[in-house]
């Protein structure tokens, strides 16, 4: 298999000495503070890289006198790392950068992720709404991963479910950000339902 | 004055650079849908002809190119180079065009295929508990 193509070079003909490995995109989702960094640098063979990315923020409010939102693009801090599977085989893990008080479009970073996490503080449920929103609304299969802060977790799964309103077939799952093997177990949460959808 | 006085807390993506991004190409942003398409996993790697041609090439495009000697995504680069996502974006298809990089979009079917999530599933699942070298 052809994993990928290079764009068609429009200069003169020149390959690649080293072809690079296939990517695979994740997207880890939810508040500022609940522990995007922490859990992608508990699972990336790198120290989490920060980018600046583009943003486009929507405003809660609509403008009065179009009742269209206004829109603004803003350049945020995006922290990421990744997973080398094998040679020919790359996963990805993009936190995504955002304010709680908007909502944002993350396209410009998510387009094409295979799959994404949310993770939520349950003293601070709001936080992940928009992200919630965000894949439901995209079709991106996703897992709601609650951070088990100090190992407690104040809400029953149920009642995380319930406040979050999540559709019955999203995961809600415990995990500690901090933890390899738990940020890994979550992540293989989220890939096998996307493993599930190709198979329907 | 507040000159002078750098912000409290660490800067979580360091000192801004002393040219101003999109100076370095020449004020073109990432917006034209080529550009637009290339999707932050996007993986660049230098050409022959690229690594050749490195003592003609200058600032941004000469660092581009040796840092892609092996390939890496385009975030991985923005983020070594401390250039904005979209100045990478611009300047990867600069160099592109004129053969010194190789650019791999990334094919959205390909990487939702079944084999594929199988093999990073199969990958994922071989990862150890705690990081190799503690406890």
């Amino acid at each position: 298999m052809t994993p990928t193509e290079p764009l068609p070079a429009r200069g003169p003909a020149a390959p690649a000495a080293v072809r690079p490995p296939l990517p695979v995109k994740m997207v880890i989702a939810g508040g500022f503070g609940v522990g995007k960094t922490t859990a992608v640098g508990a699972i990336s063979e790198i120290e989490p890289l920060t980018t600046e990315a583009s943003i486009t923020e929507v405003a809660a409010g609509v403008d009065d006198l179009t009742h269209t939102p206004r829109k603004t693009t803003t350049t945020v801090a995006m922290d990421f790392g990744c997973l080398t599977i094998d040679p020919t085989l790359k996963l990805y893990l993009f936190g995504t950068p955002g304010q709680e008080r908007f909502g944002f479009m993350w396209d410009d970073i998510v387009e094409g992720a295979v799959g994404g996490l949310v993770i939520v503080d349950t003293r601070r449920l709001d936080d992940c709404y928009a992200a919630v929103d965000y894949f439901e609304h995209k079709g991106i299969p996703f897992a709601v991963a609650v951070n088990a802060f100090d190992g407690r977790v104040e809400h029953s799964m149920e009642e995380v479910r319930w406040a979050l309103n999540v559709s019955a077939g999203v995961p809600v799952v415990v995990f500690d950000a901090r933890q390899r093997g738990s940020v890994r177990d979550a992540l293989l949460v989220v890939l096998e339902l996307a493993l599930a959808r190709t198979e329907r | 004055m507040a000159d002078g006085i750098p912000p409290p807390g660490p800067d979580p993506v360091g000192p801004a650079p002393a040219v101003r991004p999109y100076l370095v190409t020449a004020g073109r942003v990432a917006d034209a849908a080529s550009v637009r398409a290339l999707p932050v996993e996007t993986q660049v790697v230098a050409t022959a002809e690229g690594l050749d041609a490195l003592g003609r090439l200058s600032f941004e495009q000469h660092d581009i190119v040796a840092a892609c000697r092996l390939p890496q995504s385009i975030a991985e680069l923005a983020a070594r180079l401390r250039l904005h996502l979209n100045v990478v974006r611009v300047l990867a298809e600069d160099l592109r065009e004129e053969g010194r990089l190789a650019v791999y979009v990334p094919d959205a079917e390909a990487t939702r295929d079944a084999s594929v999530l199988r093999r990073v599933i199969d990958g994922l699942r071989a990862v150890p508990d705690s990081p190799r070298g503690t406890e």
